[in-house]
């Protein structure tokens, strides 16, 4: 089926099968791999990204399901070659390591300061909740999170 | 000392920009003109022998190329573990069997056009088994003899170290604990499932495999042996991985996929999904423990006994060698004159055990730790104050012979630690008496710093310095996300004044990169690697210094080097850049600046860590909440102390979980029941407590800039610590991980029966 989808704010017209993961049409059609497949279930956060301003897995969520709706990935957060202020505090606090986990973790928390500039530690850990980290111990990622939203 | 400028300061990963940008290509997000994608078959029962297998439907299925199983296959055999050539080992491994021994063991592969085609195909593979009965129970395999899961029987090995005489001490002591611990089979969790990728290089025709690995050299190594190729035929790149934490160490996918590239000549990629990363890849060893000790009533351990079942799953890998690692643990913590370590491994029906984080110290420390606690609470002692009185101090010997123990600051972090945590008012405040009680506990642990004294631990670096005033460093590197890279490049900038940007480390490949011997293991990198790259860095110096003074015209002595420049201190008015004094150098002397220097590790010091935590425990639930941790490390020197500090709080999560949550669940089929992040609980961001890292930098004779390894150490205390803190809370005795809420359940209601009755 020909759909179109809404990436970083650029439209394409893509042929999708129905039965077709938005992170397999991102991925392998678009050819944004930022976004990672870590378990293919929505339980570890790799593949997030953010759908009408809601951080979501896009491994469980079917293409067509996203087809016509504001998708940003993970290639979006770069502006006229400036990172975003949480991509570079994640840099300068330390809170990337291996990098599998990044752009899901940056995604998920991309999501919040677009709700909420100003969160709590609590709704940092609640935002990344569903983003699981090996490496870190989520602890600089979480001070990154309040470097990045200390000046707003 | 003069002041450093380059290490002990935050630089960040070297791909740090790549990897927030989501730009940074790991293996899943490469491709090649050509390539196909495999998928694996693995077995649905846990031990049995195929009668047929029929692949005849696969292979009609439009767009596979190939079926792969045990009958068109090389059918060498290998042991995965084996990381250099001169290692013996028991090789019971091929890239598919003929007689499965557990649940995932591999059968067959297909090849095919794309991944769902592959997927599709997989299904269509008839296969009949002749079930045989099974052994997953590490002690039934010890006692089962008909049961034979390898023709070699299913005990491994048996080891014993001792030193003085257990016996006699045990006998005339007035008080002797006992505990019986055991630990689980943990997932690695590394964010990135398992992958390959392998092709034909079309310069050299050499069979090249990019793998997310800790040693190019042993992928190299393992796919030659397996396939029965000369080495040089074989190149492996190491590529950006998606954490490892010895999950990745050892050799898995890549012989498999290596052989289809070589069969078909085009490149392929195999990739696992989550399930069968968990069930099919590695585990860290199950262990069932018992430990005596024999103490004075002043608190002075007389004599330890220390009896430990490995399991080593349905493959030897490393079962022997991680045995043995975790018996020489219990040596280098406190001062025992009489101790036994009895280590013994079986094979079971269950997933294969590899290399994890810690090797054998996670396990031996819960087992010994809990027991230190043990025999505290017996003598009437804070756990804090028995410890003190027995932690080995600076320069002690390893009373087996082993490497000595080197700069041992174990008591300065218990010290460090108590006083930071406040420990003596939190563990002696009153116990709440309501639904939710908290309580706090403590472990030490050691680790070690290479290989030195057990295997090979040298490596062989190139530095040059450029016509640009810049430097190359060429070495078998593997980065797995703590930092590596970066910190060798410190090292290096720190030698040669040159600034860590100008300085460019790519990572392992066996085309390009010098010998290594060992690759990241065994906690060696910073420790080795690093002094490897100071020594080079040093001969470069020297060697720049002796022609820039022929150039000069003047003596070495009179050699300055400020800011990227290179002058004589009699005319500091001249002063040269580095790149002109090569330029110079090359042009009047013939020379290049560079060394290729084989640097072998003199020793491999101890590393301590120290963990303090405090629990609450739901006395309803039975669930437990870690509130705080403080961890004291000795190491020596942080060459990054942010990259440090990162690697003992993620060595933490892992560990919250070991204690608590985490288990390869197996049921009495052998089937993984947990395999999937909804019944396998990796601890999240809300159930992460605060981590304070607290550092002891002391200095290490060998190490670079007297930095130790920290990476492995840091997971090691952790788990102990929690389960003597909900003991210290609840008053009980969780002797088994991980502590899960129907365990601490059950040992309040045992406890409540026992006050009752």
């Amino acid at each position: 089926m020909e759909m179109e989808f809404n990436v970083n704010g650029i439209k394409h017209i893509l042929e999708v099968d129905p039965m077709e993961r938005l992170l397999d049409v991102l991925r392998n059609k678009l050819k944004l791999t930022g976004a990672k497949e870590g378990c293919g279930e929505g339980e570890c956060g790799a593949c997030t990204i953010i759908l009408d301003g809601v951080a979501i897995n896009s491994c469980i969520v079917l293409a067509a399901q996203a087809a016509g709706r504001e998708i940003l990935t993970i290639e979006s957060l770069e502006k006229d070659g400036e990172l975003d202020r949480l991509q570079k505090a994640f840099i300068n606090n330390g809170a990337v390591q291996c990098g599998y986990c990044t752009p899901g973790m940056l995604m998920s928390c991309k999501a919040l300061l677009m709700k909420n500039p100003a969160p709590t530690e609590e709704e940092i850990k609640t935002a990344i909740e569903g983003n699981l980290c090996r490496c870190t111990g989520y602890t600089k990622i979480i001070k990154a999170v309040k470097e990045a939203v200390k000046d707003i | 000392m003069t002041e450093l400028k380059y290490v002990g300061k935050y630089i960040p990963i070297h791909d740090a920009y790549e990897k927030v940008k989501g730009k940074l290509q790991y293996v899943a997000d490469m491709e090649m003109d050509g390539m196909l994608h495999a998928k694996l078959l693995l077995s649905p029962i846990a031990h049995g022998v195929i009668k047929s297998i029929d692949v005849t439907k696969a292979e009609a299925l439009p767009g596979v190329v190939k079926v792969y199983t045990y009958k068109n296959t090389p059918q060498n055999l290998y042991n995965s573990q084996k990381w250099h050539v001169g290692l013996e080992v028991v090789k019971d491994e091929r890239l598919f069997t003929d007689k499965v021994r557990f649940v995932g063991d591999r059968v067959a592969a297909v090849v095919a056009k794309d991944k769902s085609i592959a997927e599709k195909a997989i299904e269509l593979i008839e296969v009949q088994y002749q079930e045989l009965p099974i052994v997953l129970d590490p002690e039934e395999a010890l006692m089962e003899e008909t049961i034979k899961i390898h023709d070699h029987g299913n005990v491994i090995m048996e080891k014993e170290i001792s030193v003085g005489n257990v016996n006699e001490a045990m006998e005339n002591a007035p008080i002797v604990v006992e505990d019986f611990v055991d630990t689980q089979k943990v997932h690695h969790a590394a964010m990135e499932p398992h992958i390959c990728m392998t092709a034909i290089d079309s310069t050299n025709g050499l069979l090249t495999i990019w793998t997310p690995c800790q040693v190019v050299f042993q992928v190299r190594l393992i796919v030659a042996e397996a396939l029965g190729l000369s080495l040089n035929r074989i190149r492996a790149i190491k590529t950006t991985v998606g954490g490892s934490f010895g999950g990745k160490g050892q050799p898995i996918l890549e012989p498999v996929c290596a052989y289809f590239t070589y069969d078909l000549g085009v490149p392929v990629k195999l990739q696992l999904d989550r399930a069968e990363t968990i069930s099919s890849t590695r585990t860290r060893n199950a262990t069932i423990g018992r430990v005596k000790t024999a103490v004075d009533k002043e608190g002075n351990i007389l004599a330890r006994d220390i009896d430990v079942l490995v399991d080593a799953g349905a493959y030897f890998t490393n079962g022997e060698a991680v045995t043995i690692a975790m018996g020489k643990k219990a040596f280098r913590l406190y001062d025992i004159k009489n101790q036994t370590y009895k280590g013994t491994a079986v094979y079971t029906n269950t997933p294969i055990a590899g290399a994890c984080r810690g090797y054998g110290s996670p396990q031996i420390h819960a087992l010994t730790e809990i027991n230190i606690d043990n025999t505290a609470k017996k003598l009437g002692l804070d756990p804090v104050e028995f410890r003190l009185k027995n932690l080995v101090k600076p320069y002690a010997k390893d009373p087996t012979g082993g490497p000595e123990l080197g700069n041992a600051r174990v008591i300065d972090c218990l010290l460090k630690g108590m006083e930071v945590f406040d420990w003596k008012s939190k563990y002696n405040r009153p116990k709440a008496t309501g639904r939710f009680v908290k309580g706090v506990g403590m472990a030490c642990a050691t680790h070690g710093s290479g290989y030195y004294n057990a295997y090979p631990d040298f490596i062989t670096m190139d530095l040059r310095v450029t016509e640009d005033g810049e430097a190359i460093l060429k070495a078998s590197l593997h980065d797995l996300g703590c930092g590596t890279i970066v910190t060798i490049k410190q090292i290096v900038a720190e030698v040669l004044d040159i600034n860590p940007d100008k300085i460019l480390v790519p990572e392992a490949d066996t085309l390009v990169s010098p010998f290594d011997s060992a690759g990241t293991q065994a906690s060696r990198v910073t420790f080795v690697c690093g002094a490897a790259a100071k020594k080079t860095a040093e001969l470069v110096k020297e060697k720049f210094t002796k022609h820039s003074a022929d150039i000069l015209k003047c003596n070495i002595d009179d050699i300055l080097y400020k800011d990227g420049f290179i002058l004589n201190k009699n005319n500091p008015q001249a002063m040269v850049s580095y790149g002109d004094m090569v330029m110079l150098i090359q042009t009047s002397l013939k020379e290049d600046i560079s060394v290729s220097y084989t640097y072998k590790s003199p020793a491999n010091p101890a590393v301590y860590g120290v963990n303090f935590a405090e629990v609450e425990i739901d006395t309803y639930t039975g669930l437990v909440r870690v509130i705080d941790i403080v961890a004291v490390h000795d190491i020596g020197k942080a060459i990054n102390p942010v990259f440090v500090e990162g690697q003992v709080q993620g060595a933490i999560q892992m560990g919250i979980g070991f204690a608590l949550t985490e288990e390869i669940v197996i049921d009495n089929k052998g089937n993984v029941k947990s395999n999937n992040f909804s019944k396998y609980h990796v601890i999240n961001a809300p159930d992460m407590p605060d981590v304070k890292v607290h550092l002891i930098e002391a200095g290490e004779e060998f190490g670079p800039f007297g930095a130790k390894s920290v990476g492995e150490v840091s997971t090691v205390p952790i788990a102990p610590a929690i389960i003597n803190g909900i003991n210290h809370a609840l008053d009980i005795n969780i002797t088994s991980l991980p502590a899960t809420p129907e365990k601490i359940l059950a040992a309040l209601n045992n406890k409540k029966n026992l006050i009752g009755g």
